[in-house]
């Protein structure tokens, strides 16, 4: 009986169910996708991920500082997974998207999926992201834990295909504490490979 | 010995079945409505202290709680907008019952009230969108002080610990047999299942309560009596025009389920319906003008909470609800703004002309010409959508998104 106990303790416990290091200036694809990136300091991995072709890096866990990639988000799907797709399904992603309705895309997502009931866009202007011309948006929000949080995403539609990179933290302090380490993650990113063509 | 231990824990597990919440049964509930006379507002006993430890301790986590939500973001602040409903449910309650309420206004885009129980009263503005008049809005208000005044909350909460108590004296004898050799857990799964019913079934006889004392408010304050049945009715349409629109079967409300917590809304409506034709000589007040005009700042924002949802058909029933007294700029903002978020092309098409109609009615409908602009050049209509960027921009040079706005209309 206790040997059993032994195992099983030892099996949650092996990397295999662990949250992986990212580290410092080596390239690395991310959200299973050909988007790739060099942070300039050390990361955690989130074993966990939001939807099929997105993943979540953190420093101090991801309610307090979130990186989410999408990498290429293709026609007809959502941003992460569904969370009551009967009753409450989320926005898809379409390939005929202009830039601007990006920004919306990703606040009627986490109205339905996170409850988020209040979201505001704060800034919007024209960058370029992965090597192609792309929008950086800034917003706020407050989820069902009511601390207020901000965020900031670059994204472009290369191809068809969504890709986006966003920073989320508290309002107070850890919002400006990261924000410099992911403007540089957001910097470095480009498509590894020619894109796939739809 | 072991025969006559088993017919007495069958009998006691059967009168537990039967019995645990007699005093509150469907059937009392039913005897004590008989015994009233119809649609009678009780007199009103002053202000209200709580009575009894679990009263008082109720009070106090609600005090706690009510602190809590004072100083949230989501409660709406604007004080304008805060002594309107509470006027409304002052009308309808009457001005000495009102004092004993606090209200606060949720910016959460749901269909909801909730009463605590200390007189804390939320109103969601998903409900506020979804009533028309002032009618509409005091059927449901009222029905939450009832349950206020006819003190639900600690009924209720004694209901559950009844039948907590009850299942673990229960599982106790259950246990004892076991050990005796004996075989009860058939039975104890019935009794769960009993008391779980019944505790269900109690809530809807105390939602039912609500309703029939809400009803006595509301007429008494000479509302039109049928505006409570309306808000029911328009419920059932929106979630039938939610599930068309997105392919699936339905609502059955005919039947009640046995867990639910409330009676079914086609219950609610029809005996609201009834009730209303039995009073001879009702009122016919409706306040659908000063409604309109108190809600005329907020329906706009509302309404963009719920485009936002990705609740097609239920969206576009509360817009063609809200036109029913006639078709605003806003209005067909909305819809314009509902057809360009779902994206289709047909849907693009639409949005076009729904924002053409919105500029006609009002030419200063600046936002109208930014989506005027978006959905011609997603539906391939480049130049003409170019223009209508150009003349928003002209007259929004510093709009959020000018800079991105500006990356459209370059060549």
């Amino acid at each position: 009986m206790h040997r059993i106990t032994l195992i099983l303790a030892l099996i949650s416990s092996s990397p295999a169910f662990a949250n992986d290091l990212v580290p410092a200036s080596t390239p690395v694809n991310v959200a299973r996708s050909d988007l790739q990136v060099s942070p300039d300091r050390d990361w955690n991995k989130l074993d966990a991920r939001p939807g099929r072709n997105s993943e979540t890096w953190t420093l101090d866990g991801e309610l307090l500082n979130d990186v989410s990639f999408y990498g290429g988000t293709e026609n007809n799907r959502t941003l992460f997974r569904e969370v009551d797709r009967r009753n409450r399904p989320l926005p898809r992603f379409t390939s005929t998207m202009l830039p601007t309705d990006i920004p919306t895309l990703l606040e009627n997502s986490y109205r339905i999926a996170r409850d988020v009931s209040i979201f505001t866009l704060d800034s919007q202007e024209p960058i370029r992201f992965a090597g192609n011309p792309g929008i950086r948006f800034t917003y706020s929000f407050i989820g069902r834990d009511n601390l207020h949080r901000s965020g900031e995403a670059h994204a472009a539609i290369i191809d068809g295909r969504l890709y986006m990179a966003t920073f989320e933290a508290p309002s107070i302090h850890y919002f400006a504490n990261g924000i410099a380490a992911f403007r540089h993650i957001a910097a470095s990113a480009h498509i590894a490979r020619p894109a796939r063509r739809r | 010995m072991n025969v006559a231990r088993r017919r007495a824990l069958t009998a006691f597990l059967a009168l537990g079945s039967a019995l645990t919440f007699l005093p509150d049964s469907a059937a009392a509930v039913a005897n004590r409505d008989r015994e009233k006379p119809e649609f009678v507002v009780p007199p009103y006993v002053g202000a209200y202290q709580p009575q009894g430890t679990d009263e008082q301790g109720q009070w106090l986590q609600a005090d706690e709680a009510e602190r809590t939500i004072r100083d949230l973001p989501v409660v709406i602040q604007d004080e304008e907008l805060n002594a309107y409903v509470r006027s409304v449910l002052c009308r309808a309650v009457g001005n000495d019952r009102c004092g004993s309420a606090r209200i606060y206004i949720l910016r959460l885009p749901v269909f909801n009230a909730t009463m605590s129980a200390n007189g804390t009263m939320h109103v969601y503005s998903g409900l506020l969108l979804r009533v028309r008049n002032e009618g509409e809005l005091a059927s449901i208000l009222a029905h939450e002080f009832a349950h206020f005044e006819l003190r639900h909350s600690l009924t209720r909460f004694r209901a559950r610990r009844s039948a907590s108590d009850a299942l673990a004296w229960a599982s106790v004898l259950v246990g004892f047999s076991q050990n005796s050799g004996l075989r009860y857990g058939t039975s104890f799964q019935d009794l769960l299942y009993a008391v779980h019913g019944s505790l269900a079934a109690y809530n809807r006889n105390q939602e039912r309560e609500a309703d029939l004392l809400s009803f006595a408010y509301t007429t008494q304050s000479q509302f039109r009596p049928s505006a409570s049945a309306d808000v029911w009715r328009a419920v059932m349409n929106e979630s039938d025009a939610s599930a068309v629109a997105r392919g699936q079967r339905t609502n059955r409300y005919g039947g009640v389920p046995f867990l639910a917590s409330h009676p079914s809304d086609l219950e609610r409506a029809d005996t609201l319906s009834l009730m209303a034709n039995r009073i001879p000589s009702a009122g016919d007040y409706d306040g659908r003008e000063q409604y309109r005009t108190a809600m005329a700042r907020w329906i706009p924002e509302f309404l963009s909470d719920q485009i936002k949802l990705n609740d097609f058909g239920g969206t576009e029933f509360i817009i063609a609800r809200l036109a029913s007294d006639g078709w605003t700029a806003d209005l067909h903002y909305a819809r314009a703004e509902l057809y360009r978020t779902r994206g289709n092309p047909r849907d693009l098409i639409s949005a076009i002309g729904f924002y053409r109609e919105a500029l006609a009615l009002n030419p200063q409908m600046h936002a109208a010409k930014r989506g005027l602009g978006l959905s011609l050049i997603r539906s391939g209509s480049v130049a003409e959508g170019r223009i209508a960027l150009q003349a928003f921009l002209e007259a929004q040079p510093d709009a959020l998104d000018a800079a991105m706005l500006r990356t459209l209309i370059q060549p």
